[in-house]
């Protein structure tokens, strides 16, 4: 079984810290190895989520979580909120530029998950250079 | 730590360029809308939009850049792009985007 880090953060339902995500995001990611091009397309998938969550969390009070589990070969990213109504956030929004940017980015994507603590999960694995 | 964003205006012999500085996001897409739609809504020929300056975009910026194509085309004016980011071109390439601006 492959050994992971994990980092976590948690944010507010707020549009001013979504650059605070954008920022760990890079760190992370280019701690892993991941090239400078693969690093901004994380940080786009990760921003599309969190426009997401704070759009339908309608200003309430409280946060979200980013989980990253840093992995030899991939990176999970899982977003968590304690909100009720953010369960499946873009059940509604399945065609939009959001999900499609993020589906083009990211390697897997799990959304609208059932019966789980995450509300979407999203993987990106190091290429192997040949 | 907040992101920011600059848009200056530059009036042209025929149109208006636009110089887009900085990040659209979340934070700033408002901003930028406003400033966008006051500047077409302003002028009277097509729009050329400089994103030398622009470092990050994401679906809410790309969600204005559609909105003022919009108003621009019901008057049958066109918006250039000129100067994007390889990471900010990748998003209107993607979301096919690219086929509905016109990009130098």
């Amino acid at each position: 079984m492959e050994m992971y880090d994990k980092i976590v953060l948690q944010l507010p339902y707020k549009a001013e810290y979504v650059s605070v995500a954008r920022l760990t995001t890079s760190g992370v990611a280019y701690r892993m190895g991941f090239d400078i091009d693969t690093v901004e397309d994380i940080k786009v998938a990760v921003s599309e989520v969190c426009n997401r969550l704070i759009n339908v969390s309608g200003n309430c009070p409280g946060a979200y979580e980013i989980r990253y589990e840093i992995g030899e070969s991939s990176m999970v990213i899982t977003f968590v909120s304690d909100i009720d109504s953010a369960g499946c956030i873009f059940k509604d929004d399945e065609e939009g530029l959001g999900m499609e940017i993020i589906n083009a980015f990211m390697d897997d994507v799990e959304y609208c998950p059932e019966n789980k603590d995450f509300i979407l999960s999203m993987t990106k694995r190091i290429e192997e250079k040949s | 730590m907040s992101s920011e964003l600059t848009v200056r205006t530059e009036k042209l012999e025929k149109g208006a360029a636009v110089f887009v500085s900085g990040e659209i996001d979340i934070y700033t897409s408002q901003q930028f809308k406003e400033k966008l739609y006051n500047i077409v809504d302003n002028s009277s020929d097509d729009l050329t939009i400089d994103c030398s300056g622009l470092n990050y975009m994401d679906s809410m910026g790309l969600g204005i850049f559609v909105g003022a194509l919009k108003k621009m085309k019901t008057a049958d004016r066109n918006i250039h792009i000129i100067n994007m980011k390889d990471n900010i071109k990748k998003l209107f390439v993607i979301t096919g985007l690219d086929k509905l601006f016109i990009i130098h």
